[in-house]
C-alpha cells in the first residue's frame, strides 16, 4: 500500500514537473493565436478566448519570415548533410584503419571540442574577409564541413562494426569506397541519425556567425531575422509570438519524429566516451 | 605518416585513408590551428579592423585586462552563473533520472523524451519566450504567482532569471545522460546488494554513485565548457544590463570584438578564457579522482 501511495506521488511530481517544462512553449503557442488586446490585457487566460490568425498573416507584411525561413532550412540541411557524411568517414577511418598517429589526431579532434567559440572567432571572421567570403553562404558552411563531435561520435559508433565483416566484403573484391558506402553508412544509420538531428539544431540554433557574415537581410536566417524583427517591433507582442512560434516548432516536429534515434545516439556516444 | 602501408590494408583503403586524413588536417589546421594562433598573436597587438590597424603592443592587453573592472566583474558573474546552474542541472538531472529509472515509474521514454525538450528548441527563440514570460506586464511569470517584479531590469534578479532559463533549458540533458548511466550500471552489484540486505540509501551511496561518477564528471565537465561560452541568452534576454549586472565573460568577449571592434583586446580575454576552461575541467578531473 505504501508503495503504490509512494509511486502515485512520484508520478504526480514527475508531471508536475513536465507541465511546467512544457508551459512555456504553449503559452507561446497559444499567445500567437491571441489578438494584441488580449495579451495586454490585464488578466489573461491560458487559451485565446478569441482565436486569430491574423499573427502569423501580418507577420510577412513587416518581414520576409518565409524568407528567412527558407534560408535557414537550405543552410541548415546543406550543412547537415556534409557533416553526416564527413563525420561518418572520419569516424570510420579514424575507427578501423590503423595508421600512425592515429591516437595523435583522435586526441586532438577531442580537444578541439574544448576550445571556447571565442577564441577563433576572430580570426575566423578576418579570414571571411580575405577569402572574400563575406555575405555568402560559403562563410557558413564551409568552416561547419567537419565536426570534432561528429567525429568523435561517429568514431564510437563504426566501433560496433564487427572486422569481419569488412573482410568479408574485401575478399569478395569490394574496394573501400564500395565497402564504406554499401556496408559501412547503411550499418551506421542511427549513429547518423542522431549526429544530423544534432547538427541541423546547431545550424538552425547558430546566432552569432550568420549574425556576423551576412550582411544582406535577403539571405538573412531565421535566428538573426527573429532578433531584427524584435528590435524593430518590440511592441507588436502577437507578431512576436508567431515569429517566435515559427523558428520553434519545426524543430520540436523533428524531435518528436525522430527523439528515440535521438537520444539513444547521444546516451550511447556518452557512455563510451 | 600518411604513406606507411600496413599489411591488412588494400590499395583503395590506403587512398581513401590518404584522402580523408589529408582533408581532415588541412581543414583543422586552416580553421583551427591558424585561427587560434591568429589569435594569440593577435592578443598582444591593438588590432582594429575597421581602422585597418595591427600594431604591436606586447602585454599591454593582458595589463589592461588585470585591470578592468568589467572582465572581473564578468568573470564572477560567469563563475557563480556555471557554478549555480551546473548545480541544479546536476542535482536535478541525477534526481529526476534516478525517479524516472525506479520501478515505479511507467512510461519511463515519455517522462525523458519530456523533459528533453527545451534542450533540442534554438536559444534565440527560446530565450524570447522567456523574455516575455518575464515581461512585468504581460508575462507570465508575474501573472501566475502574483507577482510585480521587473525581473530583468532589477540588478538584483536580471542574474537569477538568466540563470532560471538555463536550468529549465538544459537539465534535460543531465537526465538523458543519467538515465543512460543507470542502464548501463551492472545489474549483478545491484543484486548483491540486495541480497546482502543493503537499504535503497546504502545502494544509492555505495553503489550508484560510484558506478555513475564518470557520467557525472562527463556532464560536469561539458557544462563547464557550456557555461563559459553561454552569451545568446544574456544577449536577447538584457544585454549586460541592468548596468553591468549580468555581463558574462563570453558576452563581454562578443561586446570587445563586434561592438568596439577591439579584436587585440578581445582575442587576449578570449585567451584567459581558455585558460581558465582547461584549468577548471581539469580540477573536475582531479575532484572526481581523489575522492574515489
Amino acid at each position: 500500500m505504501r508503495k503504490k501511495v509512494n509511486s502515485f506521488l512520484l508520478r504526480i511530481i514527475l508531471l508536475i514537473l513536465g507541465l511546467i517544462v512544457v508551459y512555456p512553449f504553449i503559452w507561446m503557442l497559444s499567445s500567437s493565436f491571441k489578438n494584441n488586446s488580449e495579451i495586454n490585457a490585464l488578466k489573461q487566460t491560458l487559451l485565446p478566448k478569441v482565436f486569430t490568425l491574423n499573427n502569423y498573416l501580418n507577420m510577412n507584411e513587416h518581414f520576409d519570415f518565409v524568407r528567412f525561413f527558407i534560408n535557414s532550412i537550405l543552410v541548415a540541411v546543406t550543412v547537415t548533410i556534409i557533416v553526416a557524411y564527413t563525420s561518418t568517414i572520419c569516424g570510420y577511418v579514424l575507427c578501423k584503419y590503423k595508421f600512425k598517429g592515429r591516437k595523435l589526431l583522435f586526441g586532438f579532434i577531442l580537444a578541439t571540442m574544448m576550445i571556447p567559440w571565442c577564441v577563433i572567432i576572430i580570426p575566423k571572421y578576418s579570414m571571411m574577409k580575405v577569402f572574400g567570403w563575406m555575405d555568402s553562404y560559403k562563410a557558413i558552411i564551409i568552416p561547419a564541413m567537419f565536426s570534432g563531435f561528429g567525429i568523435f561520435m561517429m568514431k564510437q559508433n563504426s566501433e560496433n562494426i564487427p572486422d569481419e565483416i569488412i573482410e568479408a566484403a574485401k575478399i569478395d573484391g569490394a574496394n573501400a569506397l564500395q565497402i564504406f558506402h554499401r556496408i559501412i553508412f547503411p550499418m551506421s544509420r542511427n549513429g547518423i541519425a542522431s549526429i544530423s538531428i544534432f547538427q541541423f539544431l546547431w545550424t538552425w540554433d547558430d546566432f552569432l556567425w550568420p549574425y556576423l557574415v551576412i550582411q544582406s537581410k535577403d539571405k538573412q536566417l531565421l535566428s538573426v531575422g527573429l532578433r531584427m524583427f524584435n528590435g524593430q517591433y518590440a511592441t507588436d507582442y502577437g507578431a512576436l509570438f508567431a515569429a517566435t512560434a515559427i523558428s520553434i516548432i519545426p524543430v520540436l516536429v523533428i524531435y518528436m519524429i525522430f527523439q528515440k534515434q535521438f537520444i539513444a545516439g547521444i546516451a550511447a556516444s556518452a557512455v563510451k566516451g | 605518416m600518411l604513406n606507411k602501408n600496413h599489411p591488412l590494408q588494400s590499395k583503395s583503403e590506403v587512398i581513401l585513408r590518404n584522402i580523408v586524413v589529408t582533408a581532415m588536417i588541412i581543414y583543422f589546421i586552416v580553421f583551427l590551428i591558424i585561427p587560434i594562433g591568429t589569435a594569440f598573436v593577435g592578443s598582444f597587438h591593438e588590432w582594429n579592423p575597421l581602422s585597418g590597424t595591427f600594431r604591436l603592443l606586447g602585454l599591454d592587453n593582458y595589463r589592461k585586462i588585470f585591470t578592468d573592472n568589467l572582465f572581473w566583474k564578468s568573470l564572477s558573474n560567469t563563475i557563480v552563473f556555471s557554478f549555480v546552474v551546473i548545480i541544479f542541472r546536476v542535482g536535478f538531472g541525477l534526481a529526476i533520472a534516478l525517479a524516472i529509472y525506479s520501478k515505479m515509474i511507467k512510461h519511463k521514454s515519455f517522462f525523458r523524451m519530456l523533459y528533453y525538450m527545451p534542450v533540442v528548441t534554438p536559444m534565440v527563440a527560446v530565450a524570447y519566450v522567456w523574455k516575455f514570460m518575464y515581461h512585468p506586464q504581460i508575462g507570465t511569470m508575474n501573472q501566475i504567482f502574483g507577482l510585480n517584479v521587473n525581473w530583468l531590469m532589477n540588478s538584483k534578479m536580471a542574474l537569477p532569471a538568466i540563470m532560471l532559463m538555463t536550468i529549465w533549458k538544459d537539465f534535460g540533458y543531465a537526465v538523458v545522460m543519467f538515465m543512460a548511466g543507470l542502464y548501463s550500471l551492472p545489474k549483478d552489484a545491484m543484486e548483491a546488494a540486495d541480497v546482502d540486505g543493503a537499504s535503497p540509501w546504502q545502494k544509492f551511496r555505495y553503489i550508484t554513485i560510484p558506478l555513475l561518477k564518470p557520467m557525472i564528471l562527463f556532464v560536469v565537465i561539458t557544462s563547464i565548457i557550456a557555461y563559459i561560452q553561454a552569451y545568446v541568452q544574456v544577449l536577447i534576454l538584457t544585454e549586460g544590463g541592468p548596468g553591468t549586472s549580468t555581463f558574462l565573460s563570453s558576452y563581454i568577449i562578443f561586446d570587445e570584438a563586434f561592438v568596439k571592434y577591439n579584436f587585440g583586446f578581445a582575442s587576449a580575454m578570449s585567451f584567459i578564457m581558455f585558460v581558465v576552461t582547461a584549468v577548471l575541467t581539469w580540477l573536475s578531473f582531479r575532484v572526481t579522482r581523489s575522492k574515489g
